[in-house]
């Protein structure tokens, strides 16, 4: 057990080198690679989105459709090989129209369901090379193919269910709305709320979009399920926001409260905070087993005295 | 045409046999009476033309007596503007018009004098036709007739009349002449026929015009079989009103897929797409245009040539909605269709292969601990032999 | 059944390594490595993988990352066991351990490079400069990779390294001059094996923290990390153990009742001290009362606890001390810890209403595939280098042997006879 107090320093210096090294990388780490971190309840000034009003709703689906075209996809007729009838988002589909209508068939309703543009988004969070980032002037998550590597951790994290992977072929994509970047930047419309025959969708700046919605339930109080706008505060608040007749759980928005996912890391975060924990760990487990080392090394050269093999490690 | 003589009438068939009418003009007629009630009319009901032309030719020609009130004639119209076969004549040999002031000849007393001796003669026998609405203002005194309130003479030949059919929406509930102004009421305070007539089955053809065809059916079923067709609510003959525009609009495909006409004379309206965007009331208004083209000309009805529909049929829509105001969704989807993916939709699939495969390994697995189980049981209750023992096999 | 001390590390000898077993577990690997460049050109759809968008992790992720390195941490486990606690008679099955730990790392390593669909993309697994902090699951794929091709790897080398001097003694300076280096260095190396499991095992239970509620309540909790990697560290002891007991059928290899009871001990206390803490967890969180309720989740609930307390039950009683019934409680024990890390990815992930996931068949014969290389991997070090224990008497026995084979490994290979003596 004699190490001395200079071996101790000497093997703890040793231990703590990598130790220091992956700290300081840790601390220039860029989780800065995004110059914005995205963070709940907080939006860019130029933040953009959709107010989505099922009470306007006509179902046509011309959103559906118009998506499609202003995204250079091809319509998904894989359902009835006839027509553009997706069973849900897919790859060929970032925009869809689904249905809910109650068993007796008296309550029912429309429901666009496209990429929410979460305050603070789990997918954003999850991806392990910021293959999908947040852009810090309009607030859309947007996909980089050069740093996808496909492994669906959006898939799985998004509270939504809305990335969508490619299933086919070899140059896989992750698909998914981005409010028609391509063509607000030249002041379009996106492809949706161009074509909306009773402006049930529109597009705008999101601040606008909910003084708007918190108009119309003014307007009309009791007619939108709980005077609520669904996006303002859930789930760390959406960029899309929607106003329902029907109970949001039945048209697929769960209750997720204030709290965006990526907050439910925050335990985990804490523990890896500038690697300081794992480094802790380390120093004091290679002083441990430096220690253990030496009754090792000990016992081997016993049993080399005594069966006259040489020692295994 | 052989004169009255106040005895029996003869019946249709011998009439218009007299009139040089040939068998096939008759045909043509019946068929083209089936086809403007496929269901809903007992007497065209699931039968043959021949079989539809018995029966109307046995039966005697209907009296009709045609009232005009506040009406533009637009009804009478309708009836005219048929070409061929001259329906027109039919409809007015089939029938006979005993009193219609802008048909017939006669005028000033004269026509007075015809009026009250068609209904004398045909009392209890004649349907009386009304097209226009009738003010109720002030007594009544804004529409008269031969020095009389409309109200009046309404009631007064109504009495003796077996049935009452208003024709046209003026009749049928006030039309034009109903549109309220800012005040709240309409200026005479116009109102339908079966707001003054209440004692009597009164039967309701709105439209602005309705269709010629849909008239004839229903003074036909009538004459023919004694019968009123089945109505609605609103009193009108379910063979015709039991439908909206959009349920048998030619242009639905287009609302289905999401193509509109955004404005006149654009891409989408040359290509014929859908109206709704630019008022369409097709999807609240009960008629049976959509499948009964105006003029018997193919398309010659406002969709079919590019304007929305104004729901000239419906009370609560015609000359009160504003043309281009676009119609609440929820007033006219009942239950959507089946088509739309659920927001519980089923996702994934399971193939028979690899469930199977599933279970072999599963069950390989286990089969296989358990043999290695016994086998160490054996092994181990084998005397334990001492420790100097080779590898082997 | 041959009971021993066990003292040293021993090769298994007079056993080809292409026996009938190997040839089967090879063609099933060679067709999975068909189906893998299959599914390298078409892509993910059906029929290569049951996977879509709602269930978009089948089971490769899942079930050859997830699950079989949890299987495969006995070498973090065992290992912490004798560094840390120092318990001597855990040495002698550090090789053993550390083995399965490499081959289950591995081919779950190869597993995760064939199932992600932009793979020319993982180079940025090396850039620190491009992770996202954020991310568990780039805390996953940086700490893997890491420890698989570093500290892993380099406490698998002593074996290879005494094979050389044993096997090619011409090598034998150079390679003395290696293991003089490396036993300098091999306290920083395993103190790095032991710390990169703890921060990934805990990483793939927080992979699904952002699962939300979608995940049942009777596993999502904050403290799904830390029953993961305990999970994984008592799964780590079955699996050595049942590496330890089947060659000991397959091969006669001897067994030491002494340390395989100290193994049954650790995994005994630390299942128990687990299912107490889970259970804890549960009814603080309040939601105790979904394991009682009708459906799917409650049923898989039970399912875990029972087999898992019930194996241990089985091992801490009299019984345990049998091999037979030590064997059975740890295939139960590792098949409800198996199911425990499975269940919260896929069994009890509920992420859109009517999604449904099941394996394809092409999706199942490549993860077979893939655990048959591993089963190959092991097969064939153990033959090949010193890697199960025996005793010493044992190694003189193969010195013995191996002196009488012939030379040359072809014609050691044709001669297919055996040279030790049988009893």
């Amino acid at each position: 057990m004699a190490m001395t107090r200079r071996e101790a320093l000497e093997k703890i210096a040793k231990g703590s080198l990598p130790v220091i090294a992956a700290g300081c990388v840790s601390t220039a780490m860029p989780a800065k690679a995004m110059a914005f971190e995205p963070e709940p309840g907080k939006f860019p000034e130029e933040a953009v989105g959709l107010l989505y009003d099922t009470t306007r709703c006509v179902g046509c689906k011309s959103c559906v459709a118009a998506c499609s075209k202003a995204n250079d996809l091809a319509p998904d007729t894989s359902r009835d090989g006839l027509h553009q009838a997706p069973g849900d988002l897919n790859w060929q589909t970032k925009n869809i129209i689904k249905l809910y209508k109650s068993a007796d068939g008296k309550e029912y309703s429309y429901f666009k369901k496209q990429c929410m543009q979460c305050a603070d988004p789990a997918c954003v969070a999850a991806c392990m090379f910021h293959g999908l980032t947040k852009n810090e002037k309009t607030g859309v998550v947007e996909w980089n193919g050069i740093k996808c590597v496909g492994c669906r951790y959006c898939e799985v994290s998004c509270p939504f269910g809305v990335p969508t992977f490619q299933w086919v072929g070899f140059n896989p994509k992750i698909v998914k709305c981005e409010l028609c970047r391509h063509r607000t930047v030249k002041g379009q419309q996106p492809g949706c709320t161009s074509v909306c025959p009773n402006k049930a969708v529109i597009y705008g700046k999101r601040s606008d979009l909910l003084k708007e919605a918190k108009a119309r339930i003014a307007a009309a109080p009791n007619k939108y399920f709980e005077n609520k706008v669904y996006g303002e505060t859930d789930a760390g608040g959406t960029q899309c926001l929607y106003l329902s007749h029907v109970d949001f759980q039945k048209l697929g928005l769960r209750e997720y409260g204030e709290e965006s996912i990526p907050d439910r890391l925050r335990y985990q975060k804490m523990l890896y905070k500038y690697l300081a924990l794992p480094a802790a760990l380390y120093i004091a487990m290679t002083a441990v087993i430096s220690k253990n080392f030496k009754h090792v090394e000990h016992e081997l050269k016993e049993e080399e005295k005594h069966s006259g093999l040489r020692p295994q490690l | 045409m052989p004169k009255k003589d106040g005895t029996e009438r003869e019946s249709i068939a011998a009439h218009l046999q007299a009139c040089g009418y040939s068998r096939r003009d008759f045909l043509s007629l019946c068929t083209m009476l089936m086809a403007t009630a496929p269901v809903g009319l007992a007497l065209t009901d699931k039968t043959t033309p021949e079989a539809v032309a018995k029966t109307v030719g046995k039966a005697k020609r209907p009296s009709v007596v045609w009232l005009h009130f506040q009406d533009c004639t637009g009804c009478s119209e309708t009836l005219l503007r048929t070409s061929k076969p001259d329906v027109a004549s039919l409809i007015l040999d089939v029938i006979s018009l005993d009193y219609h002031e802008t048909l017939m000849v006669a005028s000033g007393h004269q026509a007075e004098a015809a009026l009250d001796q068609a209904v004398k003669e045909n009392a209890g026998k004649f349907i009386l036709v009304v097209e226009g609405s009738i003010p109720k203002k002030d007594g009544g005194v804004y529409m008269k007739l031969a020095g009389k309130n409309a109200i009046d003479v309404l009631k007064e030949v109504g009495s003796k009349a077996a049935a009452v059919v208003s024709m046209g929406s003026c009749a049928s509930w006030g039309g034009v002449p109903s549109t309220p102004t800012a005040g709240g009421a309409s200026p005479t305070e116009a109102v339908g026929v079966d707001k003054i007539i209440t004692d009597k089955p009164v039967i309701n053809i709105p439209g602005c015009p309705p269709n010629p065809y849909t008239l004839l059916g229903v003074v036909l079923e009538v004459a023919a079989l004694g019968k009123v067709p089945a109505l609605d609510a609103e009193k009108r003959p379910k063979f015709a009103f039991d439908r909206v525009i959009h349920d048998h609009c030619p242009r639905r495909a287009h609302f289905d897929a999401g193509r509109f006409a955004g404005s006149f004379g654009d891409e989408g309206h040359k290509q014929g797409w859908c109206l709704f965007k630019l008022g369409c009331k097709g999807p609240v208004t009960h008629a049976s245009c959509s499948t009964r083209h105006f003029n018997e000309v193919p398309d010659c009805w406002p969709i079919g040539i590019g304007a929305p529909c104004v729901g000239c049929t419906e009370q609560t829509i015609a000359f009160k909605v504003p043309i281009f105001q676009t119609v609440d969704v929820h007033s006219f989807t009942a239950t959507p269709p089946d088509g739309y993916p659920l927001v519980s939709g089923q996702s994934g699939s399971l193939s028979a292969i690899a469930t199977g495969l599933v279970g072999l390994i599963a069950g390989a697995a286990g089969g296989a601990a358990w043999v290695a189980g016994k086998k160490l049981d054996e092994a181990e209750s084998e005397a334990p032999k001492a420790s100097a023992q080779s590898g082997g096999k | 059944m041959r009971t021993t001390k066990w003292e040293r590390a021993v090769p298994v000898y007079g056993v080809p390594v292409l026996t009938r077993a190997f040839y089967v577990l090879a063609s099933i690997f060679g067709v999975a490595l068909i189906l893998t460049v299959w599914r390298e050109y078409f892509g993910l759809a059906n029929p290569v993988s049951g996977m879509t968008d709602g269930f978009a992790w089948g089971i490769w992720k899942t079930f050859n990352v997830m699950v079989l390195t949890g299987l495969g941490s006995g070498g973090f486990a065992v290992g912490i066991g004798a560094w840390i606690f120092n318990n001597h008679k855990l040495h002698t099955v550090m090789r053993t351990a550390l083995l399965t730990s490499f081959m289950a790392y591995g081919t779950g390593l190869v597993m995760l490079g064939i199932d992600v669909g932009r793979p020319w993309n993982f180079y940025w697994v090396a850039l620190p400069w491009a992770w996202n902090g954020h991310s568990p699951l780039l805390e996953v794929a940086v700490c893997v990779s890491l420890y698989t091709c570093v500290p892993l790897l380099l406490e698998n080398v002593p074996p290879v390294l005494e094979y050389f001097i044993y096997k090619v003694p011409n090598y034998r300076p150079t390679v003395e001059k290696i293991e003089a280096v490396f036993t300098k260095v091999y306290p920083f190396i395993i103190a790095l094996a032991y710390l990169l499991p703890m921060m990934h095992q805990s990483s793939l239970g927080a992979l699904m923290l952002l699962a939300g509620p979608r995940l049942s309540g009777l596993w999502q909790s904050p403290f799904l990390p830390l029953l993961y990697v305990w999970a994984a560290a008592w799964l780590g002891y079955s699996c050595v153990v049942l590496a330890l007991v089947l060659p000991a059928l397959a091969w006669k290899r001897p067994l030491d009742l002494d340390v395989l009871g100290l193994l049954n001990k650790i995994a005994v206390n630390l299942v128990l001290a687990w299912t107490a803490f889970r259970f804890l967890v549960i009814l603080v969180r309040g939601d105790i009362g979904l394991a009682f309720q009708f459906t799917s989740d409650a049923f898989l609930f039970w399912l875990e606890t029972a087999t898992i307390l019930g194996a241990a039950l089985v091992l801490r009683s009299e019984s345990g001390k049998k091999v037979s019934k030590m064997f059975y409680a740890h295939c139960v024990l590792a098949t409800g810890g198996m199911i425990y890390r499975f269940s919260p990815t896929t069994l009890a992930f509920h992420p859109r209403g009517g999604a449904l996931y099941f394996p394809a068949a092409m999706e199942l014969i490549t993860c077979m595939g893939f655990i048959s290389l591993g089963i190959m991997g092991y097969l064939f070090a153990v033959k090949k280098l010193a890697i199960l224990p025996a005793s010493i008497e044992d190694w003189k026995k193969m010195e013995a042997y191996e002196a009488k084979a012939p030379k040359d490994p072809f014609a050691r290979y044709l001669s297919g006879k055996q040279y030790a003596t049988a009893d």
